[in-house]
């Protein structure tokens, strides 16, 4: 028989593998057995929603008692953390939103007087960070270091800048940290965000 | 003397959903049951995928016991194979990768020989040669034959139970088939 016909092929993996079961069909004989003596017990797992609804909903009589159960858990949990969140280290990096444009300009763009004083001031306030760097297009994405000589959190450096179109960010212990609240824009590629600054008005950088 | 209920034969007659209603309530005899209605189809698929007879027989008992425990995952208005089907596979997805890094020393295919005395010896012979050719095939293009060919589903419930798109699944199917013929006929070619 030739298996030119589509049908033919069809038909030949169709009687195989039904063979195939069927021949070995005596390894499942008994299965039932085996698989209810692996259960024993066992009923199916509830799951972490199913428990929560038993732990709070088995009979009408135990009903308060158990919300008023599954309540101070919550607010023992919540002092918990309270109380835990105020000891334990904060995060070394600060959070973007914490930064603001009033209280502390993360970039100080080059006035007449800036130039002369070697161009645009980088500033970022990082209290506890301990490796502090800015990549932008101004250093070919080269990282370029920050200081905070006095120890006072707030980390610097100058780089000067002819005017133009700028994008950049720091990195703070490793971590990118894109998007300056100070920034005039942000530009999104790679999945990370950059920001970008404009220094003199100028167009392209 | 025990009662009908103890040795399941009270479970015989119900109906799947009342039978996955018992299983959730516990009633492990009612989930024998339905091992009973399904173990065939399951050992067939975990043995057209795996290719290895002692693998297919503990990965559908492995899929009959993880199905129970995560019953309750189960949605009681979708259709109870697909779902047993989707555990099994994945099953036998993680035994080819186990395979890989702990290949046995002689892959055991052995097959009682054909039940039915009229078959032909050509037709055995083809039958031995597509045996052959399916266990050479790699696992993305034999698992949708398999689900086509010996679990007879669509080609949508093939795409769900192996998570591929519809569209790739009748891309497997017909390459899978076209390599298929292409390993029988050079075989026949050379011999």
């Amino acid at each position: 028989m030739s298996l030119d016909a589509r049908d033919s092929l069809d038909e030949l993996l169709r009687e195989t593998l039904r063979q195939d079961a069927t021949g070995a069909s005596h390894a499942v004989a008994q299965l039932e057995a085996r698989v209810l003596e692996t259960l024993g017990d066992r009923a199916p797992r509830r799951g972490l929603w199913g428990s929560l609804k038993a732990l709070v909903a088995p009979t009408r009589a135990g009903r308060w008692t158990q919300l008023a159960f599954v309540g101070a858990t919550a607010c023992a949990c919540l002092l918990v953390g309270f109380f835990l969140g105020d000891r334990l280290p904060r995060d070394r990096s600060p959070e973007p939103v914490a930064l603001t444009r009033a209280a502390v300009p993360a970039v100080k763009t080059a006035t007449a007087e800036a130039s002369d004083q070697n161009g645009v001031l980088f500033i970022l306030p990082a209290p506890n960070a301990r490796v502090v760097s800015l990549v932008g297009s101004f250093s070919e994405w080269e990282p370029v270091p920050l200081t905070d000589n006095d120890g006072d959190g707030i980390w610097t450096t100058q780089i000067p800048l002819s005017p133009g179109r700028y994008e950049y960010a720091f990195i703070i212990d490793g971590r990118w940290f894109g998007q300056d609240p100070s920034a005039d824009d942000y530009v999104k590629s790679f999945g990370e965000y950059s920001s970008v600054r404009y220094i003199g008005g100028g167009g392209g950088a | 003397m025990g009662t009908e209920e103890d040795d399941g034969t009270v479970y015989r007659t119900q109906d799947e959903v009342s039978l996955l209603r018992a299983s959730l309530d516990g009633q492990t005899e009612a989930w024998g049951e339905i091992v009973t209605r399904y173990k065939d189809a399951v050992f067939g698929l975990c043995l057209g995928f795996l290719r290895n007879r002692a693998d297919a027989e503990d990965v559908t008992h492995d899929a009959f016991v993880r199905a129970y425990l995560n019953l309750r995952r189960y949605n009681l208005d979708r259709k109870f194979s697909t779902w047993v089907f989707t555990i099994a596979a994945n099953l036998c997805r993680n035994r080819i990768r186990y395979r890989r890094n702990h290949p046995v020393m002689e892959v055991e295919f052995e097959m009682e020989g054909s039940a039915d005395p009229a078959r032909t010896v050509a037709r055995e012979e083809q039958q031995v040669r597509v045996r052959e050719a399916l266990g050479t095939l790699p696992y993305a293009y034999r698992t949708p034959l398999v689900l086509r060919f010996y679990n007879d589903l669509s080609y949508k419930e093939i795409g769900d139970i192996l998570a591929i798109p519809e569209g790739t699944v009748k891309t497997r199917i017909h390459r899978g088939k076209a390599m298929l013929k292409e390993m029988l006929d050079k075989e026949r070619g050379a011999s």
